[in-house]
Formats: C-alpha cells, structure tokens, sequence
C-alpha cells in the first residue's frame, strides 16, 4: 500500500504531522533485509553453549579408543562440523531471520564449492605422488 | 521550511527514513547483499585449499607432517577462542543496535582480543612445526598445510583490523545506533573466518587419514 506523505526537503528536520510515523519505525529493531527479529543475548549464548558442547564431542571423537573405525570418528566429525556450520550461519550470522535473497547467494556459493572440489578430489586422488 | 511529498510503503520505508539506509529495489542492503556475495566467492576460495590439503597429504612424505607434529588439546583451545569470538561478536552487535556504546566497545574488543589470541596460537604453532624440522618446502603436504592455515589466517588478521577500527570510530563517536549496519557487516565477515575455522579444524586436524 502506498500513501502520500510530506516531509522534509533539505533540512533534515521532521514536520511535526508526520511524527508518529517516524516514531513507529523507530521503535521497530529491524533494518531492511530483516524478516524476523534477531536472537536475544540470551539466545546467543545459549547458542554459544551448544557450540562448545559439539565442539567437546568433536575434540572426543578424536581421542576415541582405536577399536572404534575410522569410519565411525569420521562420520561423527562431519556430521559435528555440518552442525556447526548451519548454527553459525543460521543464528549468529542471521539466515534464519533474513531475507531469503541472502541465503540463496551463500547457499549458491557452498553448494557449488561442495560439488566442484568433490569432482576434483573423485578425479584426482588416484593419481601417482607428485 | 520546504516541503516535498514521499512515497510511503509502511513496512519499509519508514525503517530507511529512521536509519538513513538506501533502499533499493530488492528491498536489502547493497552493501549487506555485497558482503554475502562476497563470502559466497569465499567459500570456493577456501574450498580450493582445504580440497588440495586432501589431495597431497599422504603424498611425498619425506620429512615430518603436519599430521606427526599436530598438539591436538593446544589447537582445541585456539579454536574454542575464536568459536567464543563469535559470540562476543554478535553481543557487540546487540549492543550497538539497543544504543549500548559503552558494552558495543568491551565486545567488540574482547572479539578483537580473542582474534589476537587465535594469531598467536597459530604463530606459536607454525613455529613448534619449523623448529621440528618441518617448513614451507619440506614436503607438500607441509606446504599445503602452511598455505591454507596461513590465509586463513590473514583472513582473521584482516577482521582485527577491522573490528579494532570500529572499536577506534566508536571511542571517537563516530559510529552511532543508526551506524549498525556497518558492525553487521564486520561480524558476516567475521562469523564467516570461524565457520572456515570449524571446516579446517575438523577436516585438517581431527579427520582420521
């Protein structure tokens, strides 16, 4: 919907009929780009916590006793770092809350990279040492 | 004084008049929009070096690996720091859009102080690796190790900057409420070095070969 107001030209001044809609948008925390408001502090550090917490478990994978494959640590560890990825992105560098546009442009990125260097690596690691 | 009539959309507009943000057509910040194309390159640039330390490091072995000097519990702490950088970053920003100059300044420099820690423990590394015999050009997989641990962490030196800038614009009233975006922008940036970091820890350090 659009709606004709005045305002000012040059002065940077606001005319006084129009305050209440200034003052509405002011009270408002999101900027342009934003579809949600963001995590509290308290959420970011409930976050943080459940960062640390993966984090550990990576850090015991690693030390895990040797009867457990490879296989196994590996797949613990990929899954601890995929989680860790999307926690940041999503939470902390605000994804989840944005507008959709940014999302796509980062998913476009890592989607690309992923299934470019895993061709390059089908394609080469069988060849002889440098 | 002078009048000029405006088109007003309700949902948006207001916003930009409030903070003096240009709003294009997309409705999002260029410059937000910018710096999420920008890591979105980023990551291919990455990737590029984190897939060539997969590819060589079991190839040409004379000397010592980097796998044969790793100090696993050491590297656990420089990344739980700049894990909990991330957190003081977006605390910084928190505090910067509520109008909290004064805590804005404390986080954003306990996130610069916890950067510093990580380039040091990195330094401190790179040279326990040299003194051990293993450099640049003893084998390719050192060299590749180097490389990619090394850019990331000019990446990181590059977010101090950065943030002790803020820090500095900040002290000197320079960076107000309606100023947000700018931090935003730094922490997209700087959020993004510690989601590499979390790649290249586990695929680098902890991954089993």
């Amino acid at each position: 919907m659009s709606e004709t107001i005045t305002a000012p030209a040059t002065t940077g001044e606001i005319a006084p009929a129009e305050h209440h809609l200034l003052e509405g948008a002011s009270d408002l925390e999101m900027l342009p780009g934003e579809l949600h408001p963001h995590p509290s502090p308290f959420q970011y550090v409930m976050i943080a916590v459940v960062l640390c917490v993966i984090t550990a478990a990576e850090v015991g994978a690693y030390y895990l006793d040797k009867s457990v494959s490879k296989g196994a640590i590996t797949a613990i560890l990929v899954f601890g770092a995929v989680a860790k990825f999307f926690i940041v992105t999503g939470w902390y560098m605000h994804l989840k809350t944005d507008a959709k546009i940014f999302r796509r442009f980062f998913i476009l990125g890592v989607t690309g990279a992923f299934f470019l260097f895993t061709i390059v690596l089908l394609t080469l690691s069988g060849l002889a040492d440098v | 004084m002078a009048q000029v009539a405006l088109p007003v959309n309700h949902d948006t507009d207001a916003h930009a008049i409030e903070h003096d943000h240009h709003v294009p057509s997309a409705g999002v910040s260029n410059t937000k929009l910018a710096m999420w194309v920008f890591l979105s390159s980023d990551c291919l640039f990455f990737g590029a070096f984190i897939t060539t330390y997969l590819l060589y490091r079991n190839r040409n072995l004379t000397g010592p690996t980097p796998r044969s000097l790793y100090n696993i519990p050491f590297t656990s702490v420089t990344s739980f720091i700049l894990l909990m950088s991330s957190l003081t970053m977006v605390l910084a920003l928190a505090a910067i859009q509520r109008g909290d100059h004064r805590r804005f300044r404390v986080w954003v420099l306990a996130t610069a102080t916890f950067g510093m820690l990580f380039i040091g423990g990195q330094v401190f590394e790179f040279t326990e690796f040299y003194r051990q015999g293993l450099s640049l050009r003893t084998n390719v997989s050192g060299s590749i190790f180097f490389v990619a641990t090394g850019i990331h962490g000019l990446h990181v030196t590059i977010g101090i900057i950065w943030l002790l800038s803020l820090w500095g614009m900040s002290a000197q009233g320079k960076l107000g409420k309606e100023n947000s975006e700018a931090v935003e922008i730094s922490g997209l940036y700087w959020h993004f070095v510690d989601v590499v970091w979390i790649v290249i820890f586990a695929v680098v350090y902890l991954i089993p070969t």
